[in-house]
């Protein structure tokens, strides 16, 4: 779904915030396709992976298209004033990092396949991952749910096929780098990040590595608050079963 | 910055061959048949497949390699060192223990990689993943270079903090344990390739060197080039060691009671003791020089040469040869090939008048062919012009007038009356002045001298800041 943006905006802050979610949603389909290239080579890599990233990949150049055209113009107005003329560098600058990204992410995958072939039947390394990532493809493109297309077996062909194109597109992710460069010409020391640098926990769900840490910090603490609460409750249940019983013995 | 990885001026840079070959070890382990036992690595309730132990790597690797026990040893450390393999149970210690201890093989987007080696970018995003995983996770190390990061690339900083949030976010659409190995795995990486302070940075890049640009054309011109740089390097003069390590035997025996290291440096090594004789008795103007001093000119002509003052006991030699115009001539000709740019024209004219041109003052005996080219060269005078001239009077020197000075009455005067300094006597308190680290700066010293305004006292001080600075 390329997203078109031939009008001109006469609503200044309209603009501004389709530029936000351009580069917003490009940021977020970056991360899901350097996602999906981390298990390229790994047990897991199969043509529905390859398929995947293919479509990330699509969905990425689109997104950069009209990201690039959008702000191009934007910046190259010279009526823009002071205040917004910031915000777009600030787009910019995020939008050609992620492009950086994106470029280094295709060089990898390209590289990566051209040893890991799945055609010729290439042995992959074994690396623990056991799921698929359906669900990140779909979060990437934006999708409630993946439909399993025939993803089929990869033939030779196809995937001379697909690396060519890939490298095409690589290239074309260069030469968007390059033109980038030269059309605007963003003077990036003067460019000044707005967030905070540290921000809050996007969740408290920590029991990713905790599970590894625990054998860390063994000797740190013997117990964390869970366990210490189940404990309680377990001691508990076992009192109130302990005095039942001298009460059911003594009463009997 | 934008930084093309793909083509750095222009040239694509290569994977290095180590790498190379330990990528096909790696993927020959992963033969279903004859690659690696792998088991499976429990946490509480999840379980995680395909790990090994360290004893398994070491046994897999005598088996196909038929090496031995140490060898094999040696090249697992290089697969963990390289981040080819992760323990699993102390992260942040890299080595392989050849017992029970888990590994489990990194994924090849995370192997480490010449062609595009991690980047700021890469490595800010992952402490920003990991600060906002759990605050207060980042060690003291990460959290400096966090803080240098987001000053260096602070224009950046949203996308960085944003791209953090949607990895960490796609990551979430995992299963528990997918999500505990991914974890593993970036970790993995970035201890490798941004080691903590203190530990072996095992890819020390070094500055960027300009790799041969791979796409040659394999026609007539570069095969030339090959031939011409074989041939080159043929013709090239080599020694056979055993008489080249003759040689070098016979310098270190020459040279060895000159060395203050080996041998000890009268009256004192000034660097230990603080005492500047040894430079004053061997400087430029001295009345008497030290036997060793003079016993080093003997060795070769450039010793001669070089010192100051052999320089003018020769010239006064030649003086009264009635060659000293050779060493006159030397000496223009090397202030002309050390001196200023802009005076060479004219240092160079003085020289043609003066030695050069027929009927000069101090016409020096060069053979014709040279003085041709001299001449020559001469009409666009540049820094080396004089070379061959210089050269052949050098030699000439070198041949001739040399040997007959080491013979002269003159030098064996002179060694006669060259004297052997005495050992300066250690001080009676044998405490006082041991000091054996080096003293502080000159500048320092001069200006608490200039405070105190007593020797005395600025002895004392040195003394005192001298023991203050002993680490």
């Amino acid at each position: 779904m390329p997203l078109s943006n031939n009008k001109v905006a006469d609503d200044g802050s309209s603009t501004l915030q389709e530029g936000k979610a351009m580069v917003d949603s490009l940021i977020k389909v970056v991360a899901c396709y350097r996602h999906l290239a981390s298990c390229v080579g790994g047990c897991t890599d199969s043509s529905s992976l390859r398929r995947d990233l293919r479509q990330t990949r699509e969905r990425a150049q689109t997104l950069a298209l009209s990201c690039r055209n959008h702000l191009t113009t934007r910046l190259r107005d010279k009526t823009l004033p002071e205040a917004e003329r910031k915000e777009a560098e600030r787009q910019w600058v995020s939008f050609s990092s992620c492009l950086e990204l994106l470029h280094a992410d295709m060089s990898k995958v390209f590289a990566m396949a051209k040893h890991f072939s799945l055609a010729n039947n290439s042995t992959m390394v074994q690396t623990g991952i056991q799921g698929g990532t359906t669900e990140v493809a779909a979060r990437a493109l934006s999708l409630p749910d993946l439909q399993e297309a025939g993803a089929g077996t990869q033939t030779s062909s196809v995937e001379g096929q697909e690396q060519s194109q890939l490298e095409q597109e690589i290239t074309q992710v260069d030469r968007t780098l390059d033109d980038m460069e030269m059309k605007v010409n963003v003077l990036r020391w003067t460019v000044e990040a707005l967030g905070p640098q540290h921000t809050d926990p996007v969740s408290t769900d920590s029991a990713s590595l905790a599970l590894l840490s625990m054998d860390e910090e063994a000797a740190q603490r013997f117990c964390s608050h869970s366990q210490m609460f189940a404990a309680m409750m377990l001691c508990g249940v076992a009192m109130f079963a302990v005095v039942l019983s001298v009460c059911v013995v003594f009463l009997v | 910055m934008t930084i093309n990885t793909l083509s750095q001026d222009g040239v694509q840079r290569q994977q290095m061959p180590c790498l190379t070959k330990m990528e096909r070890m790696i993927i020959s382990m992963q033969d279903p048949d004859m690659g690696i036992k792998l088991r499976n690595q429990r946490l509480l309730i999840t379980v995680i497949p395909h790990a090994m132990t360290g004893a398994d790597i070491v046994e897999w690797l005598i088996k196909k390699f038929t090496i031995s026990d140490e060898e094999a040893a040696h090249i697992g450390q290089f697969l963990v060192k390289y981040g080819y393999i992760y323990p699993l149970k102390e992260p942040r210690n890299l080595i392989l223990k050849a017992d029970e201890s888990a590994y489990r093989f990194q994924t090849p987007y995370y192997w480490m990689s010449t062609r595009w080696p991690a980047s700021e970018l890469d490595y800010a995003i992952y402490l920003a993943k990991k600060n906002i995983r759990k605050q207060g996770e980042l060690i003291e190390y990460e959290k400096e270079c966090y803080n240098a990061l987001h000053k260096r690339i602070n224009h950046t900083w949203d996308f960085v903090v944003m791209q953090a949030r949607e990895q960490l976010r796609a990551s979430k659409q995992r299963r528990k344990a997918d999500r505990i190995v991914l974890e593993c795995q970036e970790q993995a990486f970035w201890l490798v390739n941004r080691p903590p302070p203190g530990t072996l940075d095992i890819i020390n890049y070094g500055p960027e060197r300009r790799t041969m640009n791979t796409r040659v054309q394999l026609n007539a011109e570069f095969y030339k080039k090959e031939i011409e740089h074989n041939r080159m390097s043929l013709a090239r003069n080599r020694v056979k060691s055993s008489i080249c390590l003759e040689s070098y035997v016979k310098y270190c025996e020459q040279y060895q009671p000159h060395d203050p290291i080996m041998q000890g440096c009268l009256p004192s090594n000034p660097w230990i003791t603080d005492d500047v004789l040894f430079w004053n008795m061997n400087s430029e103007a001295v009345a008497v020089p030290t036997k060793l001093r003079v016993e080093r000119w003997s060795f070769s002509f450039t010793e001669l040469l070089d010192d100051p003052m052999g320089r003018k006991e020769f010239l006064i030699y030649l003086e009264k040869e009635f060659s000293a115009e050779n060493l006159c001539f030397w000496q223009a000709c090397e202030d002309v090939r050390h001196g200023e740019s802009s005076k060479i024209p004219e240092k160079v004219d003085e020289v043609y008048k003066q030695f050069l041109a027929p009927g000069a003052s101090r016409w020096v005996n060069i053979d014709s062919k040279t003085m041709e080219k001299t001449l020559e060269g001469l009409k666009r005078p540049h820094r080396f012009v004089l070379d061959d001239a210089q050269m052949h009077i050098y030699f000439l020197m070198k041949k001739d007038s040399f040997p007959r000075y080491l013979k002269s009455e003159l030098y064996k005067s002179l060694l006669a009356r060259a004297i052997v300094p005495q050992e300066t006597k250690k001080s009676v308190f044998p405490f006082m002045r041991r000091q054996r680290h080096s003293s502080p700066s000159p500048a320092l010293v001069t200006q608490t001298a200039e405070d105190d305004g007593k020797t005395k006292n600025s002895n004392s001080v040195k003394g005192n800041s001298g023991t203050a600075s002993r680490l």
